[in-house]
């Protein structure tokens, strides 16, 4: 392939062997996959519940969004905390691929700065003031998702970056887009549907307001299978329209590839078998978590399919650099502590939180 | 100087100015802020105070709303808008520095997450565990500044590293410990600065008391601020501080923003030691817009100060902003830009055309062609030459001549250089000599460039460059062939309207 309009490789080398950073790259984007499903998902269903609430505050669908808003305050912030580590990390693996995707994309790139501030504020503005600041909220983060699924593509093809460089929009048209944006917007749906639903269970069990949360988790219920459907259609038509080599490239990639694949396509059929099965969650509280569980695991397994495909897509690119590797060790090392003592501090401090409870004077 | 180009009118560097502005205030306050809080709930624990606890808890929602989403936000916009304007020199800093940002990250997820508990538990856990949230939040918010200063002083005096290339020689570096004590200080005064708000809302009575209280605080801001610049300064090398300071510094700009920069320290200590010490009753909403005012004047001034003194390099002495690295500008002379990027080799050959490309490339960071840095305004045109040559009204032409040439013309007085010139009926009835010789003036001008990189090739690669001696201190060489150049020359000539008819 004609690889001219690819910068060079940074002469300064890779600082830790290459396995490392995919690893690394991986599992910090499966973390920020997480909590940026619960945003994407949580919003656009909060959006939809909140019309069919009618602005009715007591009516299930207006405390099923308001719950969802709730846990958004959170999520947002989590989302775009967990999300910094695989922008550094993919910048240190693809720095050429992914800095001329975004220069390609130019404005639409930075605007994502200002769209993640609008989802926010207006999210905000929606639990004070109500109005349209929630649809304001939904449309700003589906615009998000638009945007990486953009960024992605174009800078997996560095063969039409010359054609992306004349109108960065035609990726709009690259028939792989649209399927792709879908099957993630799907994914956040489902998933942020299935924490609702088991919380909703969690809280009907133990007998808070048992009709009207059992009604939440119906519905919340609803709108995982209905993903789902949705989901497993447009999996395969993603599969389809992948490009030739890319395919090719998973079919004949043995078990590493072909590996995940199916293990994540089994996955989303027993997923939608588990959720098939319920009519009534709160019967089966079991079956709720399992499938939450299945779910988080699939979503894990996809996150290195989607990782494999990037590679794929590249490989006719990246196989014409070699990477030279200066490793610091102990800084990794240094890194590996430190995360684990961080992560340590932040469980030891929740748990420290969520055993003293203190009312009144006590209280803080 | 080999990844696509981003066209922004504005000025890349313009752009970045304002997100980073914004982050370096916003994450100093989510510093300070924190540390003020904290330490104000555990007074007001001690002291059973209920304004001060009133103080903390306003407080914190400040906190969570700016600093949880607006810092963060803001500070993943200076990753994107680096990448887009600065994409190969932040490629190489991350190659060395990954580990160090990584580090950070951790410590931004305890932040955060402290930051949400905090807030969210007030009136539903104990005291203690409260508190204890609280200084995690802080220790966490702090051990991210101690990481970054790492990075961010690294890139001004790089130091041994430039010897060693080692990843802890270039973080402890000459202007580490100063620029945390500076750093340390000025999280104080961004906090203060905010917190007057909220403890403006305290009751009428103790309003005094509390208002006294961010007093102590900013002027300890203050103390610690100007003893961290001033060690800040003796710890720059020799050839930086002469730059802006002494009897003739370098850069006159630099000189200036520097006083500016103690001066509104100045007027911050004064404004706070007589409306929040001396007569807290007096302080309202203009003393805090004031303070505001002074503390972002000091803090700006001083991060205007680094990064002017750092010009034109990423990193001092080893990496220019736009990407090139000083190894890099012998081969890339001999083998040519083209070569080196396809993005330039890429399209219509012509002359003009492949200059367009050659300067999108390697000055496009840095000058916009009628924005900031404006190269159109930088270079000599028809109309300019008829203005300083017409000398109408008398004056004028000598005004026109400081303006527009003096520039590259530093040695020769107006007077010389209207001897030389042609006269205005002259240049009237044939512009093509002007044109010409203006052609000829920038071709020089790029040929000098080109020269000043093979200056600072002979520079000693293993300590801190002196750039005070080349032509054009502030400014990366000019590197690709002759031709190259010759291509560049033709395409900034072209962007004189006159010369094409306006086409441009
Ligand atoms: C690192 C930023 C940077 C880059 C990149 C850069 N310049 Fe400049 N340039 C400056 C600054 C700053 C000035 C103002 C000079 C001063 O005040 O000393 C300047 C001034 C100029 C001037 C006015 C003449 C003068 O000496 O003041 C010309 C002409 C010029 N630049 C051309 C170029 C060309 C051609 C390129 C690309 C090869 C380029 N510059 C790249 C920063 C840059
Ligand atoms: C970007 C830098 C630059 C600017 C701005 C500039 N000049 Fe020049 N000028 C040069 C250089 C370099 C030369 C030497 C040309 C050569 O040697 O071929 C030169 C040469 C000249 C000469 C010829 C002198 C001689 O001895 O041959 C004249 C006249 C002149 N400039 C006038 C002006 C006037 C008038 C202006 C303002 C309108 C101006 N220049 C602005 C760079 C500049």
């Amino acid at each position: 392939m004609n690889t001219d309009l690819i910068p060079a490789l940074d002469a300064a080398g890779l600082p830790g062997p290459p396995w490392l950073f995919h690893g690394l790259l991986v599992f910090t984007f499966f973390l920020h996959l997480i909590f940026m499903n619960l945003t994407l998902g949580g919003t656009l269903m909060a959006f939809v519940a909140n019309l069919r609430g009618g602005g009715r505050p007591a009516d299930a669908d207006s405390v099923f969004a308001r719950r969802l808003m709730g846990v958004n305050t959170y999520a947002i912030s989590l989302a775009i905390t967990t999300g910094v580590a695989p922008l550094l990390f993919v910048q240190v693996l693809y720095q050429q691929y992914f800095y001329s995707g975004t220069i390609l994309l130019g404005w639409i790139w930075f605007n994502l700065l200002v769209l993640l501030m609008i989802g926010y504020y207006a999210a905000y503005l929606h639990k004070r003031f109500r109005g349209p600041w929630l649809g304001v909220s939904a449309v700003a983060f589906f615009a998000i998702a638009m945007t990486h699924v953009a960024v992605h593509l174009i800078h997996v093809q560095p063969e039409k970056w010359a054609q992306f460089d004349l109108g960065a929009l035609s990726v709009l048209r690259d028939p792989t887009y649209w399927p792709r944006l879908f099957h993630f917007v799907l994914a956040a749906v489902t998933f942020a549907a299935l924490v609702a639903a088991w919380w909703a269970v969690r809280r009907a069990r133990a007998g808070d307001d048992v009709a009207l949360n059992t009604t939440i988790a119906r519905s919340a219920w609803r709108w995982a299978i209905w993903a789902t459907v949705l989901q497993m259609v447009d999996g395969f038509i993603l599969l389809g329209v992948l490009p030739k080599p890319v395919l090719l490239g998973v079919m004949r990639g043995g078990l590493p590839v072909l590996g995940p694949l199916t293990v994540s396509i089994l996955f989303g059929i027993g997923l939608l078998m588990m959720l098939a099965r319920v009519s009534n969650p709160v019967e089966k509280p079991g079956l709720v978590s399992g499938t939450l569980a299945a779910l988080t695991l699939t979503i894990a397994v996809m996150t290195v399919t989607r990782h494999q495909v990037r590679v794929l897509y590249l490989e006719p690119a990246t196989s014409q650099f070699q990477a030279t590797v200066v490793p610091q060790w102990g800084n990794f090392t240094l890194f590996a502590v430190l995360l684990a003592v961080g992560l340590g501090t932040v469980f030891w401090m929740v748990r420290r939180v969520l055993t003293s409870p203190a009312e009144g004077d006590e209280a803080a | 100087m080999d990844y696509p180009i981003w066209n922004v009118a504005m000025g890349g560097g313009v752009l970045m100015a304002w997100v980073a502005i914004t982050h370096v205030i916003v994450s100093h306050f989510a510093i300070g802020g924190g540390l003020i809080i904290v330490i104000t709930e555990t007074l007001a624990v001690r002291r059973s105070d209920p304004e001060l606890r009133e103080l903390a808890r306003r407080s914190s929602l400040v906190l969570i709303l700016v600093s949880t989403v607006f810092g963060a936000i803001s500070g993943v916009g200076i990753w994107v808008v680096a990448g887009l304007i600065s994409p190969g020199a932040i490629a190489a800093l991350i190659h060395s520095y990954v580990w160090g940002w990584a580090i950070e990250w951790v410590f931004f997820v305890l932040e955060i997450v402290a930051a949400l508990v905090y807030y969210t538990t007030w009136d539903t856990i104990s005291k203690s565990a409260h508190l204890m949230v609280g200084w995690l939040y802080f220790i966490g918010a702090y051990l991210s500044l101690v990481i970054i200063n790492g990075i961010v002083t690294f890139m001004l005096t790089p130091g041994e590293w430039l010897e060693t290339h080692a990843f802890w020689d270039g973080f402890f570096n000459p202007t580490y410990w100063p620029s945390l004590v500076l750093r340390t200080g000025i999280c104080i005064l961004m906090a203060v600065a905010f917190l007057l708000w909220p403890a403006f809302k305290a009751g009428a009575d103790r309003r005094p008391d509390v208002v006294r209280y961010l007093g102590w605080w900013f002027l300890a801001g203050v103390t610690v601020s100007y003893a961290g610049y001033r060690w800040w300064e003796a710890a720059l090398p020799d050839t930086v501080t002469a730059l802006f300071l002494g009897e003739a510094p370098t850069l006159a700009g630099l000189a200036a923003t520097r006083s500016f920069t103690l001066w509104s320290l100045t007027v911050a200590l004064a404004v706070s030691v007589l409306a929040l010490l001396l007569a807290p009753k007096l302080a309202r909403g203009l003393t805090a817009v004031v303070l505001m005012a002074a503390a972002f004047g000091f803090f700006g001034g001083y991060e205007r100060l680094r990064e002017g003194t750092r010009k034109p390099f990423l990193i001092h002495s080893h990496l220019f902003s736009n990407g090139l690295l000083v190894s890099q500008i012998d081969e890339i002379n001999r083998t040519g830009i083209a070569l080196h990027s396809g993005w330039v080799a890429a399209g219509d050959p012509g002359l003009e055309n492949l200059g367009a490309r050659i300067f999108a490339a390697q000055c496009s960071s840095c000058h916009t062609l009628d924005g900031y840095q404006s190269i159109r305004d930088a270079l000599p045109t028809v109309a300019d030459m008829e203005l300083v040559a017409a000398d109408d009204p008398p004056g004028t032409g000598e005004v026109h001549y400081r303006k527009q040439c003096s520039a590259c013309h530093r040695d020769i007085e107006y007077q010389e250089m209207a001897g030389v010139l042609p006269t205005l009926e002259e240049i009237r009835d044939d512009p093509e000599i002007i044109r010409e010789l203006n052609l000829g003036m920038i071709t020089t001008t790029v040929i000098q460039l080109r020269e000043m990189g093979v200056e600072i090739t002979a520079f000693d690669r293993e300590t801190t460059f002196d750039m005070r001696g080349l032509d054009r201190p502030s400014m990366p060489p000019f590197v690709g062939t002759e031709e190259e150049a010759e291509a560049l020359a033709a395409y900034l000539a072209s962007l004189d309207s006159a010369a094409t008819g306006g086409e441009r």
